[in-house]
């Protein structure tokens, strides 16, 4: 079931009807009872009940004997087996390929005539999201952090609450506990504040997303005919096309989280007006970020093996640069394994996680360096000018890391990457600029949409907009609710062409 | 060992790490306070004081607290028993 799509509308709208109309102690219930809808939609057969119950019974069995064991042997034991049971789910459906073309290159490169035909899995969504939660939730419980919950039926709704399935956030059992399991009154006020929010994310879609996507499908797609400056632009255009898919699609997941009366955790902050790929990676999927750095990083880090590596490395290095080389080694991993997180192919390890590596490791050690020629050169670092420089850069090496993400593999990203220093033609753009997928009034208001969303970003900066709305009087906030409302149905891109599967980050 | 002792090595313990001598923490200060005091460091510092009043602390600990107050009182209640 597709975010925007009338299915998901009516699906929303009839499960939050039944939720407040019912018995409140009974609400949960229509929760799990409309995730595991969502869950299975399109996609209910033996299989995929396999799946869900194989994740849902591991995380269950093991969490009870885990918490019947705590600071036991056998606790450690347990929690290592569950987390191998879904960890090995998840390969298995999502990461076979990768492994076997892995292997059809290798016996390539040795002249093996041998080739492993791809196969085809077919998993339920959200499964890349409720792996991660599960896995999160053994871990919490196995360090103590809160109670195990002994009802299946509760945690098979922590596991499948069907907003978060399609592109997150993540959530954590403790903060969402309460509220998930909890009764909700209608609430005039966070209805509004909901429906605002939704409307946001599917202008943000529906105006701006879908319609870069025009133009960027159109480049990628025929790159004999679009060469040069055209995949410049597209690469930077990708960059906002992302943005407003993912950032919108978690308005509106958000937006219906609150109308429910659930808080979810924000993914995004403003990640453009980051100066560096570090910054911009706190405030871009940011429960991403902090699930890897709880379970993955800290843990790693602080491992007896890190640590001796750190207290040989500060004895070779000196303390200074001893302790990075186990920093930067503990971020290396995690960012392999956030490239794999994004899909099975060697595209997604180089854009989301190689390349992203590298970014940061340059601007960690190159800082110093930085400051010092600076501040000999006389250069301000804190005035506008230089934040700005800093802002432009970041968004551009992100950028240039998404080429990969956008294209199919890694010979083509290196292939437009070529093509956009090699050929030098901005002439072109004059010629034929509004035949790649876009003309003169498409682009006019995906311009003016662009500047829209600057100036709600620039807003968002003192906090939240729609709070700062909230204070406004009543006619002039249902005034922008309908602007928006209108704006989405009048400039929101639909039909054949515009075919809604273009959710980005459902795929994972 | 008392507050005031453990604060007083604690000082030095956050001078070393991040190589500033003229850092002095409360029991407010948290990582917004200093300046290198970030996700990457964090873990040096936990080892540092681990090492420093030898003890252990948990990953719920290390992923949960919230300023130099929290550690604090951990580092009290791993001490007393």
């Amino acid at each position: 079931m597709n975010l925007v799509s009338l299915t998901f509308l009516i699906f929303c709208v009839i499960t939050i009807f039944i939720y407040f109309v019912i018995p409140k102690k009974y609400q949960w219930i229509i929760l799990l009872i409309s995730s595991l809808i969502f869950l299975f939609y399109n996609n209910l057969n033996i299989g995929t009940i396999i799946q869900a119950l194989i994740v849902l019974l591991s995380t269950y069995i093991s969490g009870i004997l885990i918490d019947k064991n705590l600071q036991t042997k056998k606790a450690k034991h347990v929690l290592i087996t569950g987390i191998l049971i879904i960890v090995g789910l998840l390969i298995y459906l999502k990461y076979t390929n990768l492994f076997l073309e892995s292997l059809n290159q290798i016996f390539n490169l040795f002249h093996i005539d041998y080739k492993f035909n791809l196969v085809y899995r077919n998993s339920l969504i959200g499964i890349s999201y409720y792996s991660l939660i599960m896995i999160s939730y053994l871990i919490d419980i196995y360090r103590g952090a809160y109670k195990v919950q002994k009802n299946i039926f509760k945690l098979a709704l922590f596991m499948s609450y069907f907003p978060i399935l399609s592109s997150g956030p993540f959530i954590r059992y403790n903060d969402i506990e309460k509220n998930l399991y909890g009764n909700h009154k209608f609430n005039y006020e966070r209805i509004c504040n909901g429906l605002l929010r939704i409307c946001w994310g599917l202008f943000k879609i529906l105006v701006i997303s879908i319609r870069i996507g025009y133009f960027v499908d159109t480049v990628y797609s025929n790159l004999t005919t679009f060469y040069g400056f055209f995949t410049i632009i597209a690469a930077l255009l990708f960059t906002l096309q992302l943005y407003t898919n993912f950032s919108g699609s978690i308005d509106v997941i958000m937006g219906i989280s609150e109308i429910i009366g659930i808080e979810l955790p924000e993914n995004f902050n403003i990640p453009f007006f980051s100066k560096t790929i570090t910054e911009f990676w706190r405030n871009w999927h940011i429960t991403l970020g902090a699930w890897l750095k709880d379970y993955i990083f800290y843990p790693l880090l602080k491992s007896n093996m890190m640590q001796s590596l750190n207290t040989k490395c500060k004895k070779l290095f000196g303390k200074k640069v001893g302790k990075k080389i186990p920093l930067y080694l503990s971020m290396l991993i995690m960012w392999i394994i956030i490239g794999m997180w994004h899909g099975g192919s060697y595209n997604f390890i180089v854009g989301s996680g190689l390349l992203q590596f590298i970014f940061i490791f340059f601007e960690d050690i190159l800082e110093p360096i930085v400051v010092k020629i600076n501040k000999k050169l006389g250069f301000n670092m804190n005035v506008f000018s230089y934040r700005l420089y800093q802002m432009i850069r970041t968004y551009l090496l992100f950028s240039f890391s998404m080429i990969f993400f956008r294209a199919e593999s890694v010979s083509k990203a290196v292939r437009i990457i070529r093509s956009m220093i090699i050929i030098n033609n901005p002439k072109i753009l004059l010629k034929s600029f509004f035949n790649a997928g876009l003309d003169a009034p498409d682009f006019l208001v995906l311009l003016v949409a662009i500047g829209i969303l600057f100036i709600v970003e620039i807003l968002s900066i003192k906090g939240s907009v729609r709070k700062q709305l909230s204070k406004q009087n009543i006619i002039f906030r249902w005034t922008i609710i309908y602007i928006l409302i209108f704006s989405i149905i009048i400039f929101g891109c639909y039909g054949a062409g515009y075919d809604a599967a273009t959710f980005i980050y459902q795929q994972f | 060992m008392n507050k005031e002792e453990i604060y007083e090595r604690l000082n030095n313990v956050f001078r070393d790490v991040f190589d500033d001598e003229s850092i002095v923490v409360t029991e407010a200060t948290n990582s917004s306070d200093i300046e290198d005091w970030d996700s990457l460091e964090h873990i040096n510092l936990i080892v540092a004081v681990e090492q420093e009043f030898g003890m252990k602390f948990n990953m719920n600990e290390v992923t949960t607290m919230k300023n130099v107050g929290d550690m604090v009182n951990i580092i009290i209640s791993r001490i007393n028993n």
